[in-house]
């Protein structure tokens, strides 16, 4: 599996919030995905726009309470087309079987459109370590492999570099000159690319959708990457998650009406993708073997767990990371693996364990947009507060997030919000002390604005190293209520 | 035949009904849209040519816009010789000099060899025959500096084109040249996605369970915003697309 970072999210934060770079990369994200998502929903109206959520979303329902029936029947409508379906339980078992499949055909070169499921496997080292040369050909996976970095957005990969930074690595890697003008450098890429899926034998792709009615394989892309992966090469391997097969293929009609617009604002993408089987006697062209790897990986765990099963509806459109606060402040690699934002604080400790990741789950501050953004409505802060829950009662101490100090403090203060007597004293105690230290040489705070940038004390400093805390107000609300507003007798 | 790799689908499938909880029993009641049978999709689709049928003037209009709008550029024709005359100046505008086209009905309406030949451009047609090499027409197709289609369908909600594979139409036609061009005709169209899988749930339970080995959706050209969120348009597919829409 792809390395695994997720114990430094604490860390990884720290440095990235403070990074002028990613702030302007990450405020783009707003103003343009999320901005471009609004506007589509207007267009289409909100009313409708939650319709189509909820059909969406008893789709998926249905689909994975019947895991079972409809991936027998997805499996059997491949074969009926010629193709082959592969079960894997596990990322070493999707690699195998993916090796085999490049040791028996004797497959030198391979190009590969954008799969979530492959960065989770760590499919690209697995190959290359069978001696296959692979490429990936999504603009944004391309740079990112040649920088040998992760995804840092789930649509957009390489969101967090700049034009000069590609331009760079366009010229160290390509030996071309160095350009920084983006058509240039799309241009770049598809040089550079053309000749591979050219010579590829192999294209791999994952799956937007998988369709058991009919064995169809769906995918969604801009670039035109995907229909040349699977199209130009002489064998096509999709490799993909269990969860992403839907029944019917009239069940396709509300998620190609929801993705690209919760994704990137899109009415449609310049590309739909259905692919069932190889080519058949009468085609043109087209890859004479059709493989489907399915993969587990710790799905099924998900799926037996009634408080995350609703993860696996996600249909990977970013729009949660485009709206939350956190993401926009971290940005993805702070998450330390492959999934990032609110959903991949549900999908990454789910999938490699609480152990690796508890930090994930507290990386919220449970505002709920990302609910509210899902086109499937999945509720995501009920399942991060699920998870805090299990790492705080875990009897595993490894699995819990806080120590030993942090707890005694949220005991302390949780004492202190339920006694309105110890939370008076408290406050009359720190105003005291506020102003005793305002009138001491050696103040340890730094003030602007009413508003205290940095505190040179335990804990507090913590908290102030990347935001700003308030003072205490002159007089608790408490007490003007008690000597002024109870008095007024427009109150009353 | 291929031995199946990984573990057994039932191995896998038990996996899934222990996290499930049950046994293997199939979806009760049953999900609604696979119940449907041939004379029940064929009454449906009887339903939706009947109102494509009256709308079509309206639709023809609406597909017209919404393309646009996704990057097409249109041209509206009422009858072949304007198309033709249309497709000429097109390729005397973008200097055409290799040219590649699809074996479909359409070109027995809109002629296009003769007119473009006489211009001076190699015109290649992806002829079906076991003689043609795959590789020449992949060398032919690489070469070209436009490619021409029709289409199967054109749907109207999204501005999409809609190829299916057919004898003498090759994947790479609408992907490899810079350019797409394909000709539209007001039989192709419909009014949505919903129409669109509904027949094509049809044509599979007609063709005996065969979908055919793919279904692409065109919609506008190649495209990205993967660098800075600027969008760039043409990365790995065409960076001009033309629909000439008759009627």
């Amino acid at each position: 599996m792809a390395d695994i970072k997720t114990r430094d999210f604490s860390k990884s934060s720290a440095v990235s919030i403070l990074d002028p770079q990613l702030r302007k990369a990450l405020a783009q994200v707003g103003t343009g995905f999320d901005a471009a998502r609004r506007a589509a929903i207007d267009e289409v109206t909100p009313e409708l726009w939650d319709e189509w959520r909820e059909e969406a979303r008893q789709i998926k329902i249905h689909a994975l309470e019947h895991l079972d029936y409809y991936l027998d029947l997805l499996e059997q409508n491949v074969a009926k087309a010629g193709g082959h379906v592969h079960f894997a339980k596990d990322a070493a078992q999707a690699n195998d079987i993916m090796g085999e499949l490049v040791r028996t055909r004797n497959i030198k070169v391979a190009t590969k459109s954008k799969s979530m499921v492959s960065e989770e496997l760590s499919l690209n080292p697995a190959l290359e370590a069978q001696g296959v040369d692979v490429y990936e050909t999504d603009l944004g996976e391309y740079i990112i492999q040649l920088a040998e970095e992760t995804p840092f957005h789930l649509v957009a990969p390489a969101l967090h570099k700049t034009k000069e930074q590609v331009a760079q690595l366009f010229t160290d890697k390509l030996g071309i000159p160095y350009n920084e003008d983006i058509n240039g450098l799309a241009a770049a890429a598809r040089t550079a690319l053309r000749e591979k899926f050219l010579e590829a034998d192999l294209g791999i792709s994952g799956a937007n959708f998988l369709v058991a009615e009919t064995g169809t394989l769906v995918i969604i892309t801009n670039e035109g990457n995907g229909r040349l992966s699977t199209s130009a090469p002489r064998i096509h391997v999709g490799i993909t998650g269990m969860e992403k097969v839907i029944p019917s293929m009239q069940d396709l009609a509300v998620f190609l009406r929801l993705l690209p617009r919760s994704a990137t604002g899109q009415g449609i993408t310049s590309y739909v993708s259905m692919v069932t089987g190889p080519r058949r006697a009468d085609d043109e062209d087209g890859p004479e073997e059709f493989h489907l790897i399915i993969v587990d990986n710790g799905r099924s765990k998900m799926l037996a767990d009634p408080d995350l099963r609703e993860a696996l509806y996600c249909i990977r459109c970013a729009a949660c990371l485009n709206i939350c606060p956190v993401y926009q402040k971290v940005g993805g690699h702070a998450y330390g693996w492959v999934y990032p934002g609110p959903i991949g604080a549900i999908v990454t400790p789910s999938l490699i364990g609480l152990k690796e990741a508890q930090d994930l789950p507290q990386a919220s501050s449970l505002c709920g947009a990302c609910r509210e953004v899902c086109p499937v409505k999945i509720n995501i802060p009920r399942m991060l507060l699920h998870l805090r829950q299990k790492s705080a009662e875990s009897p595993d101490p490894s699995e819990r997030s806080a120590g030993l100090v942090p707890n005694l403090l949220a005991g302390g203060y949780a004492r202190l919000m339920q006694s309105p007597g110890l939370l008076r004293t408290s406050h009359k105690l720190g105003r005291w002390k506020q102003n005793i230290w305002a009138a001491m040489p050696l103040f340890p705070f730094t003030k602007r604005n009413g508003m205290i940038r940095k505190a040179s004390l335990p804990l507090l400093s913590r908290w102030t190293r990347s935001r700003d805390l308030p003072e205490l107000p002159k007089s608790a609300f408490r007490d003007i209520w008690k000597n002024e507003l109870s008095k007024d007798k427009d109150v009353k | 035949m291929d031995r199946t790799l990984g573990i057994p689908k039932s191995e896998f499938l038990d996996s899934v009904r222990r996290s499930l909880g049950r046994n293997p029993v199939p979806p009760d009641p049953a999900y609604p849209r696979l119940l449907d049978d041939m004379s029940s999709l064929q009454e449906e689709a009887q339903r939706i040519r009947a109102r494509l049928a009256e709308t079509r003037s309206t639709l023809l209009d609406k597909f017209a816009e919404v393309a646009q709008v996704r990057g097409w550029n249109v041209h509206r024709t009422s009858n072949p010789e304007s198309a033709m005359a249309h497709i000429q100046s097109l390729a005397d505008s973008l200097e055409v000099k290799n040219a590649v086209r699809s074996d479909q009905e359409v070109f027995g309406q809109v002629l296009v060899d003769a007119p473009l030949e006489a211009r001076g451009i190699n015109m290649t047609t992806v002829l079906h025959g076991p003689d043609k090499s795959r590789e020449s027409l992949r060398s032919s197709i690489i070469a070209a500096d436009i490619g021409l289609t029709g289409a199967d369908y054109a749907v109207a909600e999204t501005g999409s084109v809609i190829v299916l594979p057919r004898k003498g139409l090759s994947r790479l036609v609408s992907l490899v040249p810079p350019v797409h061009l394909a000709i539209v005709r007001p039989e192709d169209l419909i009014e949505s996605l919903d129409d669109l899988f509904v027949l094509r749930r049809l044509a599979y339970q007609e063709n005996g369970g065969d979908m055919g080995s793919y279904l692409n959706f065109i919609t506008g050209p190649s495209r990205t915003a993967d660098i800075e969120q600027t969008l760039v348009v043409g990365v790995h597919g065409p960076k001009e697309v033309h629909l000439v829409l008759l009627g």
